[in-house]
């Protein structure tokens, strides 16, 4: 008997999305199982080894060596760690700040709006890369710094997004209902207003993962992220563009592994729009 | 000579399951400078021959059998630009909704010119001239400022008027008019129906009225076709139909309808409602059959032939000798208890709102100003006026949506206006809203069952079984089965969620119920069920009412007294039997006038079609309330 599956998880962009996450996140968490060697671990007599099925490529190291002759595909495994974990944290702690701040200002209104609405207007005005940069170097360097910058940055997307949407659901009939029959703000809020625009968070998040992904290789990139005992992405492709003649796969496949995480994750954030927004789904029907 | 007919006329969607008609055995013939209209209630098919005629039928939908002949051309075969070649010049449309007919990024001067291009009016100055012209027709007066506006600029009733110059501009053969006076207040309807009449008698235009509204076709037009589930039903000359009704169907929506003279009568109201298209192929024999107060073994047997019951009148009902017969129940004693103590007292209630919202430009526009009434136990007291008027701003205030400005109100001896935590409390437990729009009244996430006792849940204490039974009692008590419980609100029709609406307000068992407009928008048959189930719990639960109603003939039906106002003031109030028989104040009387008399023959006379005058500042305030 095949089991009713529910719809969000029946659309090939959500399915294949997942799939790339899911991987990812696996790769991250058992990384010390999976990795062949210490990232770390150079063999000096072996450096520049391309991946094992080019010419000259050794079996031991299946994606070849870098610079000090580490193991490539192991660094790529162990950059999933840092890689996930700011998209996690950052994402999370961006939707925290800009979606209580959204509830509040689309829920009450008024002054309250404006002027969280004026707060995001400034903050915005600000391009990204400079403001985070110019964190960076106010709070330091190190992995929690830059989670730190990105959720500072990012937290005005979900705001203004979620803001329209809430003030939308918060005219709503339905919601002065509750509030007749006795509802609390907070329990009107959590009981009424988030289920509506949970999709729209939702979908917002997986966006933001992908957002935080380049980001913080943009930042391990200029050294500003994890130290250099510590593989990254970022820190990967920064070696390597001093050796782009000698042995441009080095330079390749952490490209590719920021492509793929930042693909899986726009993938997934589009189906689940796609599936969750009742909007679109009514239409569709129609 | 005939401009329109139908012959035979079919037209079928394509679901799923197999092909359904959505509309059989249409005959018709309107001849030049008549008006035929198309009555029914929505789902019967009548926008569906609007859209047939102009041949914009819905994907999956096609003309299976029958002709459609249009000056002797039949619309259904002709090439597709022969068509294009007469719609909008021989055949014109005016839309329901007049806002979404016009575009609102274009001003009203750009669209009448584009129209008059496509006419093909020579030269620019032309063109304004001529459209100015046809703006002083339909008694737009400021033609010129208009002209310049953006269509959220003016009123609904405005806007339909500028729709109505531009489909007379090529002074068609044919004009379709889609319920044009649903969106609108009963005043602008009268004005509106005068001006299509005046128009179309000018041009010696044919036209196809659709509306849902018996009462006002039989005023308006000379012929009247009623459609059931796509099928012509009855057909015949608008005063006979409407004073000797052949069909069951025509005389229970007849029934269903409050009148506006005479003794009080019940509402006949029908059971169930009409068939959707899925539901058409599983009917037996008559479509009407199942919901028939007559029905006997044999209807269920064929589809009725249509007889000829009358000098040009025929019905598709095999029995229609029986019609007459069916009437409405009696309104017994009971269904008019005695008034009791007062519970609600409202002194002086006023509300302004800040618009422009500028740091120097502010302006204060008053929507409601010094309100007072007493509402008594048991008793329903009917606000009406129109859009603006500031009725449902009380209603806001009165539960406590919106503060007062100034003025107070006490429920049951207790000052509640102030806002206080307890105030809050006491009002909670004493006045509940049931809000006019069960689409966004109704949380599409919760299930029923969850929706009616939500005020369980605030108190909390309550265990899941617990809710899941008072909320079946609670159904039960409004006339829903009891599994409807589990169900989702987009699983239920527009009335049963109108419903669901009024159990939510009853779950705390309030004094005072506050119903904003709850039965506009609703079909006939529908409304008739919802005001017999107010009745009907006022006997049982014995609570008052504000109801609030644009709509006269519901006011008379329901309330004991009424409330007329007008820009926020309270211009008359009595007794509702009083009002109706000798209205004192001019707007009352205008208002009163505006609804078409029960009896065709009598002579309908609205107020006279004056230039309306609106200053810029009455149009913000329209924009804004």
């Amino acid at each position: 008997m095949m089991r009713i599956l529910p719809p969000w998880l029946r659309s090939a962009r959500v399915l294949g999305g997942l799939t790339i996450v899911v991987i990812i996140s696996l790769c991250a968490v058992f990384a010390p199982l999976l990795a062949p060697h210490d990232p770390n671990e150079q063999d000096l007599i072996a450096t520049f080894l391309p991946p094992v099925w080019a010419k000259g490529g050794q079996a031991a190291y299946l994606l070849g060596t870098d610079s000090l002759g580490r193991d490539v595909l192991s660094r790529l495994i162990y950059g999933a760690r840092v890689a996930m974990m700011v998209a996690v944290l950052a994402s999370f702690g961006a939707m925290m700040i800009g979606g209580t701040l959204a509830y509040i200002a689309g829920y009450f209104g008024g002054r309250i709006d404006s002027l969280i609405g004026r707060a995001v207007d400034v903050w915005m005005s600000f391009p990204p890369v400079i403001m985070s940069l110019i964190l960076m170097v106010g709070l330091g360097v190190g992995l929690r710094n830059v989670i730190l910058a990105i959720i500072l940055v990012d937290w005005t997307r979900f705001c203004r997004v979620l803001r329209s949407e809430v003030l939308v659901v918060a005219r709503k009939d339905y919601v002065a209902a509750a509030r007749l029959v006795g509802f609390s703000h907070w329990r009107t809020v959590t009981r009424e207003i988030v289920p509506a625009t949970l999709p729209l968070l939702i979908t917002l998040v997986s966006l933001e993962m992908g957002i935080a992904v380049i980001v913080e290789a943009i930042l391990s990139f200029v050294g500003m992220s994890v130290s250099s005992n510590t593989p990254a992405w970022g820190q990967m492709i920064a070696d390597a563009r001093q050796y782009i003649y000698d042995s441009p796969w080095n330079l390749l496949f952490p490209i590719l592994a920021i492509f793929f995480a930042v693909f899986g994750f726009n993938l997934l954030g589009d189906g689940l729009r796609r599936t969750l927004d009742v909007r679109l789904t009514a239409t569709q029907r129609v | 000579m005939d401009m329109l007919i139908a012959k035979n006329l079919g037209v079928s969607a394509a679901l799923p399951d197999g092909s359904v008609p959505v509309i059989q055995e249409l005959n018709f013939s309107l001849p030049q400078g008549k008006v035929l209209g198309l009555v029914g209630e929505s789902g019967a098919g009548k926008s569906m021959i609007g859209r047939t005629i102009a041949q914009l039928l819905p994907p999956g939908f096609s003309v299976t059998a029958g002709e459609l002949m249009f000056d002797g051309q039949d619309l259904v075969r002709m090439p597709a630009e022969t068509r294009r070649e007469l719609l909008g010049r021989e055949i014109a449309f005016i839309p329901q909704e007049p806002l979404s007919g016009l575009n609102p990024v274009l001003t009203i001067g750009r669209q009448i010119d584009e129209h008059l291009a496509r006419l093909g009016i020579g030269n620019a100055r032309a063109r304004r001239d001529h459209a100015l012209g046809m703006l002083n027709d339909v008694h737009l007066s400021h033609g010129a400022d208009l002209l310049d506006k953006y269509p959220h600029q003016l009123s609904g009733g405005m806007c339909q008027r500028v729709l109505i110059a531009m489909a007379f501009a090529s002074r068609p053969k044919l004009l379709v008019a889609d319920e044009p006076t649903t969106a609108l207040d009963v005043t602008i309807q009268a004005r509106i129906v005068q001006l299509i009449a005046e128009m179309q008698e000018r041009d010696g235009t044919s036209v196809v009225f659709i509306t849902h509204d018996l009462r006002l076709a039989a005023q308006v037009c000379d012929n009247i076709l009623v459609l059931y589930a796509g099928r012509p039903a009855e057909y015949g000359p608008a005063r006979s139909v409407f004073a000797q009704p052949a069909h069951p169907y025509t005389r229970c929506l007849q029934l269903s309808n409050p009148a506006m003279s005479g003794p009080r009568r019940a509402l006949y109201a029908l059971p169930e409602r009409m068939p959707g298209l899925s539901a058409i192929k599983g009917i037996e024999g008559c479509l009407f059959a199942p919901r028939c107060p007559k029905v006997v073994p044999e209807c269920t047997r064929a589809l009725p032939p249509f007889v000829d019951v009358a000098d040009g009148q025929v019905a598709a009902c095999i029995r229609p000798e029986t019609t007459a017969t069916i009437a409405a129940p009696a309104l017994s004693a009971s269904d008019a208890p005695q008034a009791g103590v007062p519970l609600l007292e409202v002194r002086g209630l006023t509300k302004t709102f800040r618009i422009g919202g500028g740091l120097f430009r502010n302006r204060a526009f008053t929507a409601v100003k010094d309100v007072s009434f007493t509402l008594h136990q048991n008793e329903f007291i009917g606000i009406v006026g129109e859009s603006g008027s500031g009725k449902s701003t009380v209603a806001r205030m009165l539960c406590g949506l919106e503060r007062p400005t100034e003025g107070e109100f006490e429920i049951d001896g207790r000052e509640v206006s102030d806002g206080s935590t307890s105030s809050r409390a006491h009002l909670r437990a004493h006045v509940q809203m049931v809000f006019q729009d069960p689409q966004s009244a109704l949380n599409p996430r919760r299930r029923i069952a969850s929706i009616v006792t939500q005020a369980m849940e605030a108190a909390g204490g309550t265990s899941g079984k617990e809710r899941l039974e008072r909320a079946e009692a609670l159904l039960l008590e409004i006339g829903l089965p009891p599994d409807a419980a589990r169900r989702f609100p987009t699983q239920l029709s527009g009335g049963q969620r109108q419903r669901v609406n009024i159990a939510r307000a009853l779950c705390v068992a309030p004094n005072i119920l506050i119903a904003d407009e709850i039965v506009s928008g609703l079909d006939v048959s529908v409304q008739a069920q919802l005001l017999n189930l107010l009745m009907q719990l006022r006997r049982k639960r014995g609570f008052s009412m504000l109801f609030i109603s644009h709509d006269l003939s519901v006011v008379r039906y329901l309330c004991d007294r009424m409330l007329v106002m007008y820009r926020g003031e309270v211009v008359e109030s009595g007794p509702t039997d009083r009002i109706f028989a000798a209205p004192s104040h001019p707007y009352t009387r205008t208002l009163l006038a505006a609804v078409p008399p029960d009896d065709p023959s009598a002579v309908w006379s609205p107020q006279p079609l004056e230039t309306d005058v609106v200053a810029p500042a009455d149009m913000l305030q329209e924009a804004n309330v």
